[in-house]
């Protein structure tokens, strides 16, 4: 049983007042949504979006002055592109013509590169932390479940996954970003330009981010960043293997197995 | 109980079972019809409400055939019906019926009183301004605010909503409450105080009138008293009219509910050109 004092403090935290618009991180509009202030005001509240997707992608926004208007909430389920919804809007808040999945302007995903398992290994040469775990390692899952594979998102050296501009906001990638508490992937939705609406990752995408991409501090003696990558591209497959000398002889044709 | 109740009834247990209908349809991936009681889609024709097209072009700022088109058909039939809509198939309006059919019943069984029609707005004249103040305010801060801000308060659009979250999610959402404390207040305050004084959908479909529009007609012409002493039709009019009088009057929904009550057989509908 929470106090009284626990409990004002959880109802008026950012994020859980209904007066207040908090900011939910990854948290987009439909496919084919026009910019925030022309939405809300062409959005009637029909829900008829939320009935045709077939991923259950898309929720209501609770109280507040946006109550009852669709939301993608990445986090917990991303937008798989079907494109049924824009199509249906009755009063065009979300495009009628917008059929084409790479046209869907939801956002555009930000890596963390604080966070990103394949960024800390790569580039800052994250080694196991005081727990013993080890934070850093090639992941690329949002590389692997990128609808726009190869045009939203590369491989820089076939290692470190890097968001081009092709990228539309589903949030695939998000959803299935293994780092907890915060994705290291996260969207910046379109049409909301205000910092305050878009968040933290706003600030990123803007080109503020010198000290989240410093280094870390590494040991001595310990190969970091592209020396790394020089040491790792030393090995090949395709070498010839090294000779060694066996101590018996192969036999050429063993008795009676003919 | 006339044919006319009847028919009613069971077209507005028919929309009641439509808006649970399409919910459940749409969970099979069935999408002929799709939308809530704000914008429904049956098979390729879109029917928005009158008052979300008018606030959605107030608050953007946008005239669009999409948008016009879509209200045109509800437009036509108001035209041809009258206000159809909020006595006929307004689901908001049959749990009215039901909150008011409480009351009497407490009224008259429980308390051994007669059910007083508690409506301190009698004359239709103030009910009318009342409503249409309310309609224009609400759609001149729609304007001014840019947010459909009459769709928080649109009853059936709510009801309807509500129906397909508790089909797809099995919860409700807080709108719920709105709806609760609106039937809480008919209940115990004040009969049909949303569908006679507030309810904006009402009050726009009703400003679509013809001289060719349904209407109920006494056919006994220039009746300025009532024409018999009983006046069973003013008591049974849910909106507070006399049917005798004022057939034509704004706020009256060609319900029904004078027709047969009235001992000579007076009212009947009106309109189609008829007269």
């Amino acid at each position: 049983m929470p106090s009284l004092k626990e409990l004002l403090q959880n109802v008026f935290s950012k994020g859980q007042n209904p007066f207040t618009g908090a900011y939910v991180h990854n948290r987009m509009r439909p496919p084919g949504a026009v910019d925030e202030k022309h939405f809300m005001a062409l959005c009637i509240r029909c829900n008829r979006c939320l009935e045709v997707c077939p991923y259950g992608s898309i929720k209501r926004a609770g109280l507040g002055l946006t109550m009852g208007t669709p939301y993608v909430l990445a986090e917990q389920k991303a937008c798989y592109l079907c494109m049924a919804c824009s199509r249906l809007c009755p009063t065009g808040a979300l495009d009628n013509e917008l059929v084409a999945p790479e046209k869907a302007a939801m956002g555009r995903a930000v890596i963390d590169s604080s966070l990103c398992y394949s960024h800390l290994f790569l580039d800052h040469d994250v080694l196991p932390d005081q727990t013993g775990r080890q934070i850093g390692a090639l992941c690329n899952t949002c590389y692997n479940v990128c609808p726009l594979q190869d045009n939203a998102i590369v491989l820089r050296k076939n290692l470190c996954p890097e968001i081009l501009d092709a990228c539309v906001g589903c949030g695939i990638c998000v959803e299935r970003c293994p780092t907890r508490p915060r994705r290291a992937v996260n969207i910046v939705p379109t049409g909301m330009g205000r910092v305050d609406e878009a968040g933290f990752y706003f600030r990123k995408a803007k080109g503020h981010h010198e000290s989240a991409q410093s280094p870390a501090q590494s040991p001595a003696g310990v190969l970091k960043g592209e020396q790394l990558l020089k040491q790792k591209s030393r090995i090949e497959g395709t070498k010839e293997l090294p000779k060694f000398d066996f101590p018996y002889e192969t036999p050429k044709k063993i008795e009676g197995w003919d | 109980m006339g044919m006319m109740r009847f028919y009613r009834r069971a077209v507005q247990f028919g929309v009641l079972l439509f808006v649970f209908l399409v919910p459940v349809l749409n969970l099979f991936e069935i999408y002929a019809v799709t939308g809530t009681l704000y914008a429904v889609n049956i098979g390729g024709l879109g029917i928005t409400d009158p008052v979300v097209v008018l606030q959605a072009v107030f608050a953007s700022g946008r005239l669009t055939v999409l948008l016009l088109g879509a209200a045109l058909f509800p437009v036509l039939f108001a035209l041809i019906f009258g206000r159809v809509w909020c006595g006929w198939m307004c689901p908001y309006h049959l749990l009215a019926d039901g909150a008011a059919g409480i009351r009497r019943f407490f009224g008259e069984r429980v308390l051994r009183r007669p059910f007083k029609k508690a409506l301190p707005v009698e004359s239709s004249f103030k009910a009318n301004a009342v409503r249409f103040s309310f309609l224009l305010f609400g759609t001149a801060m729609a304007g001014a605010i840019s947010i459909p801000v009459l769709n928080y308060v649109h009853a059936p659009g709510i009801f309807s909503t509500e129906a397909m979250i508790f089909v797809k999610e099995r919860s409700l959402s807080p709108e719920f409450l709105f709806i609760a404390a609106l039937l809480l207040v008919e209940v115990t305050v004040l009969p049909r105080f949303w569908c006679r004084l507030f309810c904006p959908t009402g009050s726009f479909l009703s400003l679509f009138r013809a001289p060719f529009t349904m209407t109920v007609t006494n056919k006994v012409k220039a009746a300025k008293s009532p024409c018999c002493t009983e006046n069973h039709c003013s008591a049974a009019c849910p909106m507070g009219l006399a049917p005798f009088r004022e057939g034509g009057n704004l706020l009256c929904t060609n319900c029904a509910e004078c027709l047969h009550v009235c001992p000579q057989s007076r009212l009947g509908f009106g309109g189609f050109g008829s007269k």
